[in-house]
């Protein structure tokens, strides 16, 4: 009688394998031996991004009959912890798109990018995106994507206040907002969140002679310059001149008000036209100049720049399928055909012109010679920034800026 | 009506409504156009009523695979954890042995285990059995954290069914097994169903360990899928409603069934 | 759930009166045949997770994932060295109490109300299942929403009513935040916890209520005298699952607010996550894990000596 029951458990056990072991289908092609099949773990930018992947192996495996790219498309959201556990559970995909780099390289991870991509490929990247793919002097980022920062304006918010021009420097921003604020509306829209505090705070501080790293490339982040720029956001809302809780607002909610006209100033990038003003209101004069420095003199764009990294797997068989890849997709047309999608900026000379075309896109390409970046190929960066993310925002609300800053520069030398 | 249905009766209402509304402004959200949504203030109602976002849903995401791999997993899981846990449940309620409280201490202290405080040793587990990115592996994984309460509650059910019951049966020359399914069960049915309902919604929700777990689209459940609606640079707060209320009115259905179940047969066995 | 009398449960398998060995042997393996199944189940998929866990809280490794050896009891160090750990713990504390008491009160109020007799019941109990069969994400996710500063329902409608004059940012201050997404937990955990009082409320037998009006008791004595002690079991297992619940409760935290702004929201378990995932921290973390574990394990045994929970099984 009991092996009745038993039997029928077992039956109920096996049912339960068999069904689920079915659906276990291609995802275990990583650890095949013959090196033809590699996997590509790319990030999601918007909705158009998987069909532009899908579009481009389809045309990469009729091409190189034999070899397969198995894709896995992943949310920025979760991307962070994807990648953790890939490289933690050794199950690392053979390309990776993201935007850090150095760690992989310094514990021995990843390819170089001599080896993974043509001479002529890697002759083609412009030389600003190579200097920030460079870890200890050699480069293992593949530059993927960059954008840039600038100052955005509603045209009609400000000149109702009586302002002509754009704020140029720090004191004008704030006497804009003062005036934006007294016709009643948001003068500066300030996203300090954890979705991207480190960008909008570097925005204003390397703009004061402020920024991550000194000039000797130690981590400076409790420095005056720095300091000051937190107390001057802080004072600005403080005064009530910028949306209520930069500390819990990401770029999203300040771009979806700006785009209603509800906001006068805010830092965006060339996503933004696309992906929020268009959407909200397509007719909302606005206007894009140059990030305002505190002196008004020298003023510096924020770059961004996302990689891909190859890893090294099964004792480097993998290699051959990966440089075939990427260098299928860094031919031009390839890449100018996916900055155009995703609204983002070149990072070869060749991808490049096709874009200046757009005079709005040509403000951002303008400005990439004078930007600067997050020192990306400091591994510990992604540590600093993670606290950045986490606490930054603090600092204009009910904490001590002096105190933010310090602790953050504590993470960054315990990171090393 | 006495003065005190009546009261009954409005605060009863009032409860209800104040449980439904969230889930009323879900589908208010659902229905509103895209550009609506940031709107500030906020509008009560849509100003055009998008009926065509529960249509456009399903084109925007491959959602109907994502309920299939919640429903699978659930269920399974569901069959998995009670087949484990009648038996355990059952011996333990009408048996003294060694180790019978250590194994009742086990159950209770597995029951504090969450998986999202062990997520990263789960991924590291599934990684060693090659199960990464298997319906397996969720199933495993929700099968056993909800084993504890199972057991628990089976138990419970069962310690309270009087043994003269069975005994009747055994003196009818049943064995212990069909004393089992044809005595205790059927009293049992109220502590089955809630076994039953508790997996299967515990299972329903899962998050954390499927969202480590699974990598492919096609093998991701509904939790997974819904918040990639709203990404840094999009928001689709539409859809993503519009999926949860289609992932929600099924399961709801659901329970009303049981919920006429579950009250019958605890009335019923109430053999005290 | 139901009272459990203290029937000499060892009596039905009287000891036979000179086993043989093989009898005995029989006897011997026999629980393990009942019990084998969940034994596997539980040992292979949360053991061994828990000891991958310990061992990972001594582990060194490196912002990228890659294991660089022993770090013997450096990760506990640097957790108790963390400044935010100790508002953590005590903002966790609240948050489990806090949520529970509520929830068990609220509870034993619907409990009743559901099992009273008004027309329209039936569909009143449905309405009060629906956020358990909505995953909780969802729910979380509907009330972020309503909350949000510019376009939420909850400050359209308070601005309509002039209760406010301009709109509040219910989610971007800690405390309001913390208030609101217990609130949401507690939303969340009244379905469970009020059907498994509707149970035992079920269970109780109408002849004692009889005999206490007989006795003369009325209203609130019958149901702090009778009602309220003969829940117990009912009271107990809803509790407990409730305070694990909600201790390690996840997905509120992470979708209303993500444990900020700073960690001024945070609990142990979003807090075990940042310490991963932003801080780069795997093994920190592993050993915030391990606390954490700790934590529950201390409550929960703490709860159950209170509760005499060992006079329930037996």
């Amino acid at each position: 009688m009991k092996r009745h029951l038993m039997g029928a458990m077992a039956a109920g056990l096996t049912l339960a394998l068999g069904v689920s072991g079915c659906s276990k289908g291609s995802s275990s092609g990583d650890g095949d031996s013959d090196g033809k099949t590699i996997k590509f773990v790319a990030a999601i930018y918007d909705d158009n991004t998987k069909g532009f992947w899908d579009g481009l192996i389809k045309d990469f495996e009729a091409k190189n009959s034999g070899y397969k790219v198995n894709l896995e498309m992943v949310d920025w959201t979760q991307m962070d912890a994807k990648v953790k556990t890939y490289v933690q559970t050794k199950q690392v995909p053979d390309i990776l798109n993201y935007n850090a780099f150095s760690d992989f390289a310094r514990d021995g991870l990843i390819y170089k990018a001599a080896e993974v991509v043509s001479p002529q490929v890697l002759s083609d990247f412009t030389p600003t995106f190579v200097e920030q793919a460079k870890y200890q002097g050699e480069q293992y980022g593949l530059p993927f994507i960059s954008s840039a920062r600038l100052l955005f304006y509603n045209k009609d918010l400000l000149s109702k206040a009586g302002i002509k021009e754009p704020p140029k420097t720090w004191a004008e921003v704030r006497t804009a907002a003062e005036k934006i604020k007294a016709k009643g509306t948001i003068g500066y829209g300030l996203p300090l969140g954890p979705e991207e505090s480190q960008a909008e705070f570097y925005s204003w501080a390397m703009n004061n002679g402020g920024g991550w790293v000194d000039a000797s490339g130690k981590w400076a982040i409790n420095q005056k310059a720095n300091l000051d720029t937190l107390t001057f956001l802080r004072d600005l809302t403080k005064a009530g001149l910028t949306q209520p809780n930069p500390e819990t607002t990401d770029r999203k909610t300040v771009f979806n008000q700006f785009a209603q006209g509800k906001i006068g100033m805010a830092i965006g990038g060339p996503f933004t036209r696309e992906a929020f003003i268009n959407k909200a209101n397509k007719d909302l004069p606005f206007g894009v100049t140059s990030l305002p420095s505190k002196s008004g003199t020298e003023h510096n764009t924020l770059g961004v720049m996302d990689v891909l990294a190859a890893f090294k797997k099964a004792d480097g068989k993998n290699k051959d399928a990966i440089a075939k890849f990427l260098n299928h997709f860094y031919q031009a047309e390839n890449t100018s055909k996916f900055l155009k999608l995703e609204g983002f900026l070149p990072v070869t000379k060749s991808a490049g012109d096709a874009l200046s075309a757009d005079p709005y896109f040509k403000q951002f390409v303008d400005a990439l010679p004078t930007s600067k970046f997050a020192p990306t190929g400091n591994p510990a960066w992604s540590a600093v920034a993670g606290a950045v993310k986490q606490s930054l925002g603090t600092a204009v609300a009910n904490e001590n800026p002096k105190k933010v800053l310090d602790d953050i520069q504590k993470t960054a030398e315990k990171s090393g | 009506m006495r003065p005190r249905t009546v009261i009954l009766t409005g605060v009863g209402w009032l409860v209800g409504l104040l449980f439904l509304l969230p889930y009323l402004q879900m589908l208010l959200t659902s229905l509103k156009p895209e550009n609506e949504l940031t709107k500030s203030p906020g509008t009560y109602l849509p100003s055009d009523w998008k009926w065509s976002n529960f249509v456009d849903v399903w084109s925007s995401q491959p959602i109907w695979q994502n309920m299939q791999v919640s429903l699978i997993v659930a269920a399974v899981a569901t069959v998995v954890t009670l087949a484990c846990a009648l038996p355990a449940a059952y011996y333990t309620a009408r048996n003294r042995f060694r180790g019978r409280n250590a194994f009742l201490l086990l159950v209770l202290i597995t029951q504090m285990f969450a998986p999202t405080a062990l997520v990263i040793g789960i991924y590291r587990e599934m990684v060693a059995l090659d199960l990464t990115d298997t319906l397996l592996a969720l199933i495993l994984v929700n099968a056993a954290f909800n084993l504890p309460f199972c057991i628990w509650i089976l138990h419970g059910y069962f310690s309270s069914i009087p043994r003269e019951l069975e005994e009747a049966a055994f003196l009818d020359g049943a064995g212990r097994v069909s004393a089992l399914t044809r005595v205790t069960l059927p009293i049992s049915m109220p502590g089955v169903v809630t076994a039953v309902v508790y997996t299967f919604i515990a299972a329903w929700n899962e998050y954390i360990v499927a969202l480590t777990v699974t990598a492919s689209p096609n093998r991701r459940p509904l939790t997974v899928a819904i918040p990639s609606f709203v990404t840094q640079y999009q928001e689709h707060w539409q859809f993503l409603f519009a999926t949860s209320l289609i992932a929600i009115v099924p399961v709801v259905i659901l329970f009303i069934f049981i919920e006429r179940y579950l009250i019958g047969g605890l009335t019923a066995g109430s053999v005290k | 759930m139901q009272d459990v009398t203290t029937r000499g449960a060892g009596a039905a398998t009287a000891p036979a009166p000179r086993p043989t060995p093989g009898r005995r042997l029989r006897r011997a393996l026999s629980p393990l045949l009942w019990l084998g199944p969940s034994i596997v189940l539980i040992a292979v998929v949360v053991l061994w997770p828990v000891i991958e866990m310990v061992r990972t809280s001594t582990l060194k490794i490196s912002s990228s994932g890659v294991t660089l050896g022993s770090n013997g009891t450096t990760n506990y160090s640097d957790l108790f060295a963390e400044d935010d750990l100790l508002p953590v713990l005590g903002r966790t504390l609240f948050w489990v109490v806090g949520t529970v008491v509520v929830t068990m009160v609220l509870s034993l109020a619907l409990g009743q109300l559901l099992n009273a007799r008004f027309p329209g019941r039936r569909v009143v109990r449905w309405a009060v299942i629906v956020p358990w069969a909505a995953s909780v994400l969802m729910t979380a996710l509907i009330w972020k929403w309503m909350l949000d500063n510019y376009s939420g329902l909850v400050n359209r409608v308070l601005l309509d009513l002039n209760v406010i004059d301009k709109p509040v940012n219910w989610l971007a201050h800690p405390d309001q935040a913390m208030l609101w997404m217990m609130w949401v937990a507690v939303f969340v955990s009244l379905p469970f916890t009020s059907f498994v009082i509707l149970a035992g409320l079920q269970t109780i037998p109408r002849d004692v209520y009889e005999a206490a009006r007989v006795d003369g008791a009325t209203g609130w004595r019958t149901y702090f005298q009778i009602t309220l002690p003969l829940l117990r079991p009912a009271i107990l297992i809803a509790s407990i699952v409730n305070v694990i619940n909600v201790f390690n409760s996840f997905p509120i935290i992470w979708a209303m607010t993500g444990g900020g702004p700073g960690h001024a929201t945070d609990t142990t378990t979003t807090f075990m996550y940042k310490i991963a995932f932003y801080d780069q921290n795997v093994g920190e973390s592993a050993a915030m894990a391990v606390v954490n574990f700790a934590l529950v394990l201390i409550m929960v045994l703490l709860y159950l000596r209170a509760s005499r929970w060992r006079e329930e099984v037996r």
